[in-house]
């Protein structure tokens, strides 16, 4: 069987696959989509145009396609008449959904503010812990040095010794509130 | 869209005269321009998708990003065209995030012709076909073909709905109507549109 094969060379191939392209349009292709879209093709009035589509590829597709896509439009019309809501409210969803975001947008600062409060409150209840616990070590040391100096202040030793055993629970409590402030006030503002 | 609780509903109390100045349009306005393009849009949606509820979900999302965007239109078909465009690209935003497992082409295969009964049966199979075809072709050959043959929109209309160069069009349109057509021939092959060598 002959089979007409593509020239060797570029330039010649190029040759054959441009005179032997399928055609990508033709002339009459929107007459037979305006047919089918007016509903003249399916009666057959124009019998002319029926006829070049039998023979000419591209009208073929237009016709087989556009006929197609033309009854589910209608029906898929139909189907929209039942299941688009009203433009009521799909304006009032748009509403309700557009002051949601808008007020989402508003509390942005407002909680970013908290979370800094929040941290700034948290830093500073450690420092003040820090500085709490290096000063009780320190008082440590004095009263050690005091022992250390005279038997007859004896009893400033014990009195400043009896402070420290006191004062570290203190110190304790006076942190603890300053870390749990922020934190309940927090939550009692949240709820505004 | 998230849904708002009823309680933020009742906090927020939307207000019209407030909804105007967040949105494009005033809801007058808002209320022709969606009378004469929701049915379009949604067909355009179930059909581009395959699923008749997801295209009630894009519907609603279109319209809030159309209201929502900062954006002047010259003329009606301008936001037409516009309103289309933002619906394609939720399509493929949707694509991009669907999970394979999700079955599609379900609910836009339910009949509700009206007409006598043998018809139904003949129009039922042949939107059965249809609908097969269709998702065997890419999303963007389904909403060229659509566009093109069920809106009749021209090539310029097409390439400003699809964010497309006009130049390309004919060539796209050639391509997915060669495929859909092919596609329809093997399902009926006793259609008109058959030649002798089952082509």
């Amino acid at each position: 069987m002959d089979v007409e094969r593509p020239p060797r060379t570029s330039w010649g191939a190029r040759r054959w696959s441009m005179a032997n392209a399928p055609a990508i349009d033709c002339d009459r292709e929107p007459l037979v989509a305006a047919a089918i879209a007016s509903g003249t093709w399916t009666d057959g009035s124009d019998r002319e145009l029926i006829a070049h589509a039998a023979g000419c590829p591209v009208c073929r597709d237009v016709a087989a396609v556009a006929t197609a896509l033309r009854d589910d439009s209608a029906s898929a019309r139909q189907e929209a008449r039942e299941r688009v809501p009203a433009a009521g409210i799909v304006w009032w969803r748009a509403t309700v959904r557009a002051r949601a975001e808008a007020s989402r947008t508003a509390d942005r600062p407002i909680s970013v503010a908290q979370g800094v409060a929040g941290a700034c409150a948290v830093g500073l209840a450690c420092g003040v812990a820090g500085a709490a616990w290096q000063s009780l070590e320190w008082l440590r040391r004095a009263g050690s040095i005091i022992t250390a100096l005279e038997p007859s202040r004896r009893d400033i030793a014990a009195a400043s010794a009896v402070i420290l055993d006191h004062a570290f629970p203190l110190v304790l409590g006076l942190g603890a509130c300053l870390l749990i402030a922020p934190l309940a006030l927090y939550l009692v503002l949240s709820d505004d | 869209m998230r849904d708002a609780s009823f309680g933020e509903i009742a906090r927020l109390g939307a207000r019209s005269d407030e909804a105007d100045e967040t949105f494009v349009m005033d809801e007058e306005t808002f209320r022709v321009f969606y009378d004469r393009t929701a049915r379009a849009l949604w067909a355009y949606l179930s059909r581009t998708t395959g699923d008749a509820r997801l295209a009630d979900d894009l519907l609603q999302e279109t319209y809030y990003r159309f209201l929502r965007a900062a954006a002047t239109h010259d003329s009606d078909a301008h936001r037409r065209h516009y309103l289309f465009r933002i619906a394609t690209n939720l399509v493929h935003d949707h694509r991009r995030h669907l999970r394979p497992d999700r079955v599609q082409m379900s609910e836009a295969l339910e009949p509700v012709d009206r007409r006598p009964q043998a018809d139904v049966d003949a129009g039922t199979a042949r939107r059965v076909d249809l609908a097969r075809a269709m998702a065997r072709l890419k999303p963007r050959e389904r909403a060229l073909l659509w566009l093109a043959y069920a809106d009749g929109a021209s090539h310029e209309e097409i390439a400003a709905a699809l964010g497309l160069k006009r130049s390309s069009i004919k060539l796209l349109l050639f391509r997915a109507r060669r495929r859909l057509a092919a596609l329809l021939r093997r399902s009926c092959p006793g259609s008109p549109g058959e030649d002798r060598h089952g082509r």
